[in-house]
């Protein structure tokens, strides 16, 4: 008997905790919204005007019962002053509860990045628990709820995977640099380089694009056809949580090359024919180490000596000069590029000087391990002695192979 | 109130012998006195204990002994024993002998032949199926071997199924099932004991073990709790196994229960203890642990790569069995980040238009699943794929046209089902899918958390227990020396010491 009330005792309490405790953050997966994108932009009344690219799960799902008619995406904008009450505010339109466990993209209008306040704002997202720290962040040269209506990607059926699938390309080519709110953050509170983000647009500039090569932002891109108006090209340059500037393609990709943070991945770029001049080659880069860099520091000026070594594939040659054959001629076409490199380099590194006063190398970890203490590093003030500073590149250059058939016909006996 | 109700429902009847019983006092006195000389008397006690000649299979056969000229008599249940046998080689001899100084022994040329002095012996032995002889002027009978019960012959093993190795099986006749382990095990140390452990229907149980090796106090220990049963009748293993355990509300087996004589041989040669037990195809091994449940014995005869590749498998099923359902509850309810977009965003098209909550429609389907398995099971052979095809079609197909499941929860659920095929063990089997029920509980309740806290309590509780004294995990956890056949097996080359917590008395197998 004793024994049996005991047990009665215990189940019951048993019982009790299962009613009092847990379902406390329980969500059924079907009655969220899931936003794939949110845009800001600056607002009239309010602060900021937020958008909300949100994902229709039925779209594209050939399932049974899972299959409709209805559209793939829901837009919804609206003026706000954070990032976090718009969660609910948004209900009075949307049915379901707005989620941002998709969101994998933040997507800014240059007009709002170069606001002074934008830092603000951008702290919101490590206050909200779902936003993750990999969110990517898109800077559009229209306003954010724009580029996301006039976004319409062809073949892709789902939104976040469109933004995933070009983003990654976009890393992967290096079109764009790699930037996600964490390392916007981290650059930021580390208070020394430039944070690099992804620059794009659905507005398309006529440009006069001849001899410009990688020289352009996104939207120069000459492109005819049936497909998307979006592109995604270059990026923007933020000195301590501010936008001050954008980069071409090109400048892009020195940028990453000359980069210390991350190996950058394989490029595919083109250059004129030393011999003649009015052919290009077409060349693709791998960088099989990061840049050395040295730095010595003498009071007063300090010194940055970078060196770079590059493995080029040389994939076309329309001079018909056949450089795997003629070892002198490689020799010349070695001395060429890395002249082009060097020069090029140099002349962006100036630029980063005098035009941004800060280096988006991530040169400064560098610096760090050259101070015994974090005081010391700090007293020095990398951002502040880096415009001073004097930087020497040095490129090498490494063949590796000259196409799949590497000799070509001689044009005389071929034309004869 | 609620307690007084309480008290109510939990208070026992206090009256005494509410039965009307009758008491067979005279009877048994009878039973327990010596074989009385007078053959007449002693024929006229068992003709009414046998109720003579309403039970139609007991048979006195009356006859006199050639060259003694003595009446004799005897008793056999004729369904049960081998009446050709009897005639030939008992009766015949005896009326057939003229020499009149003669022992009885000799004539009977039967195999074997015991003498009885009390009634309630002779009795034992009539029930056994032998024949019992009574000679006018004896105090002592002669029990004649000649038992021929009824019963299958050896045949496959039907649940515990191999494609490489012996196919045979454990019969119903104890006595085949003892053959089939010595012929694996040829050894004179190797002993079957009997026991009787019912009161009424004087079961008898065999205890086969090997006499140089099984650990003398384990012995003690089954032995003392089968000899001290306080029941009328046990049929088979499968009920002794119940009277036995230690922890009869436990969810984990703690008696391994195998149909082939392979396995139980294997397990004699390690140490171990086995049960026998006639109307049982099967026999019982003590004391046994997790990995035994775990283990089938196609996986030491298959080449040691396959092997582990099927172990892998089972363990990887187990967990698949375990936690499938659970996590999708979990992931649907509470985790929803943790999932690709992609099938994240699938499983939400899906659960769109389902009107349960997540966890009510992998309840449902769970349910569904048991009702097919067990409908399976019961129904009789010729429309048994008939059931298969409506259970897969009406709760697959029509279930997810009709928006009742997602399809996503019809493959979860499958999967598990077909994943708890791969424990092959049935009481592990049950205990696997039983608690497969509380991580999905504790998944609805509190999510991932609360299938970790399940998980750990449930560790805690499995460490624990014990089967006649070994602890359920070793020798993973503790630590015993063995040939460390847990997880997955090693090189038989390798496989060189009997596992240390059944404390054999020969460590080493070489």
């Amino acid at each position: 008997m004793k024994k049996q009330k005991h047990l009665i005792k215990m189940v019951c309490l048993i019982l009790l905790v299962v009613s009092l405790g847990g379902c406390w953050d329980k969500k059924e997966i079907e009655r969220n919204a899931y936003v794939v994108a949110i845009g800001l932009d600056k607002g009239k009344e309010a602060s900021l005007k937020i958008t909300y690219l949100i994902s229709n799960p039925e779209y594209g799902s050939i399932q049974q019962g899972g299959s409709t008619n209805e559209p793939p995406v829901e837009i919804i904008s609206f003026e706000t002053d954070d990032l976090v009450s718009p969660l609910y505010k948004a209900n009075a339109v949307i049915a379901k509860e707005i989620s941002y466990n998709l969101m994998k993209n933040i997507i800014v209008s240059e007009k709002l990045a170069m606001e002074k306040e934008f830092i603000r704002w951008m702290y919101d997202t490590t206050k909200e628990k779902d936003i993750r720290r990999d969110t990517y962040l898109i800077f559009t040269k229209e306003d954010a709820s724009k580029f996301i209506l006039e976004n319409q990607p062809k073949l892709e059926t789902r939104a976040n995977k469109y933004f995933e699938f070009i983003i990654r390309r976009g890393i992967a080519t290096a079109n764009i640099p790699d930037s996600t709110l964490h390392r916007y953050l981290r650059i930021t509170e580390a208070d020394a380089d430039l944070f690099l983000g992804i620059y794009a647009t659905t507005e398309h500039e006529d440009t006069d694009q001849s001899n410009k090569g990688d020289e352009i932002f996104a939207g120069q891109l000459d492109t005819t056809g049936k497909t998307n108006k979006t592109q995604f090209l270059g990026s923007t340059v933020f000195k301590e949580g501010m936008m001050i500037g954008k980069l071409t393609a090109e400048d892009t990709r020195i940028s990453l090359l000359l980069s210390v943070a991350e190996k950058s991945p394989p490029m595919l770029i083109s250059f004129p024919d030393p011999n003649k001049k009015e052919y290009r080659i077409a060349a693709k880069i791998t960088q099989l180490k990061s840049p050395k860099v040295d730095l010595k520091m003498n009071n007063g000026i300090s010194k940055v000596d970078v060196f770079l070594p590059i493995h080029m594939d040389i994939l076309t040659d329309h001079a018909m000069e056949n450089y795997a054959k003629d070892t002198q001629k490689r020799e010349e076409l070695k001395k060429y590029i890395e002249n082009r490199f060097e020069k090029k380099m140099m002349k962006f590194v100036t630029r980063t000087q005098e035009e941004f006063k800060a280096d988006p190398f991530g040169w400064s970890l560098i610096a760090r391990k050259k101070f015994a203490s974090l005081p010391e590093y700090k007293r020095f003030g990398w951002m502040q002695a880096y415009p001073q500073m004097d930087v020497n590149i040095s490129v090498n250059i490494t063949f590796g192979d000259f196409g799949r058939q590497s000799r070509l016909p001689k044009l005389e006996k071929v034309r004869d | 109130m609620l307690g007084d109700l309480l008290k109510k429902a939990f208070s026992s009847n206090k009256k005494s012998n509410p039965f009307h019983e009758k008491s067979n006092k005279e009877e048994i006195q009878i039973k327990e006195q010596k074989i009385h000389s007078d053959l007449e008397y002693s024929m006229t006690i068992f003709k009414e204990i046998y109720s003579f000649p309403d039970n139609k299979d007991v048979k006195f056969r009356t006859f006199q002994i050639g060259g003694l000229k003595k009446q004799a008599c005897l008793i056999s249940i004729s369904t049960i024993t081998d009446i050709k046998l009897l005639d030939e080689y008992a009766i015949q001899p005896l009326l057939r002998n003229d020499n009149p100084s003669f022992s009885i022994e000799n004539v009977l040329a039967v195999q074997a032949l015991s003498t009885v002095e009390y009634n309630k012996d002779a009795i034992y032995e009539i029930n056994k199926g032998n024949a019992v002889l009574f000679i006018e002027g004896y105090t002592k009978a002669y029990s004649i071997t000649a038992a021929n019960f009824q019963g299958r012959d050896v045949s496959n093993a039907d649940n515990e199924i191999v494609l490489k190795g012996p196919k045979e099986a454990f019969t119903e006749k104890a006595a085949s099932n003892i053959s089939l382990i010595r012929k694996r095990i040829r050894d004179e140390n190797l002993i079957v004991e009997s026991a009787v452990i019912s009161k009424r229907t004087k079961n008898e149980l065999f205890i086969v073990y090997i006499k140089d090796l099984a650990n003398k106090q384990l012995l003690d220990n089954i032995k003392k709790r089968v000899s001290s049963l306080n029941v009328d009748s046990v049929q088979n293993l499968a009920l002794l196994e119940q009277h036995i355990e230690e922890r009869k509300l436990s969810l984990f087996p703690s008696i391994l229960y195998t149909e082939r004589p392979d396995r139980a041989s294997a397990f004699i040669e390690d140490g171990y203890i086995v049960l026998l037990m006639d109307n049982s195809p099967d026999s019982l091994v003590l004391p046994a642990t997790f990995w035994s449940f775990f283990h089938i014995s196609e996986d030491h005869y298959l080449r040691y790569i396959y092997g582990n590749f099927t172990r892998g498998l089972r363990m990887i099923a187990i967990f698949i069995t375990l936690f499938s359902s659970s996590i999708y509850v979990g992931i649907t309810n509470y985790h929803t980040e943790m999932i690709p977009p992609d099938l994240l965003l699938a499983i939400s098209a899906t659960r769109e238009k389902v009107p349960f909550p997540a966890i009510i429609e992998v309840i449902l389907m769970e349910f569904a699943f048991g009702l097919i398995r067990e409908g399976g099971l019961r129904v009789p052979t010729p429309i048994g794929p008939t059931i298969g095809i409506v259970g897969a079609l009406i709760l697959g197909q029509a279930a997810v046209q009709a928006n009742i499941v997602s399809p996503i929860v019809v493959i979860v659920v499958a999967l598990a089902g077909v994943c708890s095929f791969l424990v092959s063990d049935i009481s592990m089997n049950f205990a696997i899918r039983i608690i497969r029920f509380f991580f999905i509980l504790s998944a609805g309740f509190f999510g991932f958390y609360g299938m970790t806290a399940v998980f750990t309590a449930g560790l805690f509780y499995i460490v624990s227990i014990k089967s006649f004294g070994v602890p359920y995990l070793s020798p993973m956890t503790p630590k015993y020396t063995s040939s460390k056949d847990t997880v997955f097996r090693r090189l038989l080359k390798n496989e060189i010491f009997r596992p240390g917590y059944v404390k054999p008395k020969d460590m080493k197998k070489t």
